[in-house]
């Protein structure tokens, strides 16, 4: 799964300690996602869209390799 | 729920397993055992009910702090333990039960005797901290590896 994460925390000028913040998380956990090394919770995702004010699907894309 | 002890445990743990742990490794190397721990047992639930044995308590006294202590340590929430962490928890787990297992059945197969009793000795507190040295390895070269970016 893709994500917009890095980009978006780019547009709104936020350190990922910030964003870690807001949604309630580690700053790993945002810097994992950002990497593509976790998937994050359905929850997390929803917290992560309303926070930069964004649809889930503006921020999450679904890749061939999602499909198995 | 998720069975996990406060944050504030894992220290107050450290501080009774490393002592312990160190403590124990002295008492198996000198065989120390002090004589006000001496007691006479009874036997209840042994091949001949109610016969006695002297024993020295140490190692069991030492065995309980080593397993609570432990059980704390490991089982202690993180800072801020969100779904990543959990994540990274679980896989630890499954891994230290793996390479626990794996050595039980090496030693199972290759040792016998006062040596697989020796093995087992250890094999009560392994699981345990192998699942601590792993989780905290994990843990620490995540918080090495994200540095932030703006």
């Amino acid at each position: 799964m893709k994500n917009n994460i890095k980009v978006e925390r780019a547009r709104n000028d936020m350190t990922q300690a910030k964003l870690a913040e807001l949604a309630e998380v580690s700053r790993q956990t945002i810097n994992a996602m950002e990497l593509s090394k976790y998937v994050p919770s359905t929850v997390l995702a929803l917290k992560l869209a309303k926070i930069f004010g964004r649809e889930v699907q503006d921020l999450f894309e679904l890749e061939k390799i999602d499909w198995k | 729920m998720n069975y996990l002890f406060p944050h504030q445990y894992k220290k107050i743990g450290l501080m009774v397993l490393l002592p312990s742990i160190l403590f124990g490794i002295g008492v198996i190397i000198t065989d120390f055992s002090p004589e006000f721990l001496d007691i006479k047992i009874k036997f209840v639930l042994s091949e001949t009910p109610f016969s006695s044995l002297n024993n020295n308590l140490l190692n069991e006294i030492l065995g309980v702090l080593i397993i609570l202590s432990g059980l704390v340590v490991a089982f202690s929430r993180e800072k801020i333990e969100d779904e990543f962490i959990e994540k990274i928890r679980l896989e630890s787990l499954v891994w230290s039960v793996y390479v626990n297992y794996i050595l039980l059945l090496l030693a199972l197969v290759i040792l016998y005797d006062f040596d697989f009793l020796f093995f087992m000795m250890f094999n009560m507190f392994t699981l345990l901290i192998f699942f601590i040295v792993r989780f905290n390895w994990q843990i620490s070269k995540l918080k090495k590896t994200s540095f932030d970016e703006k």
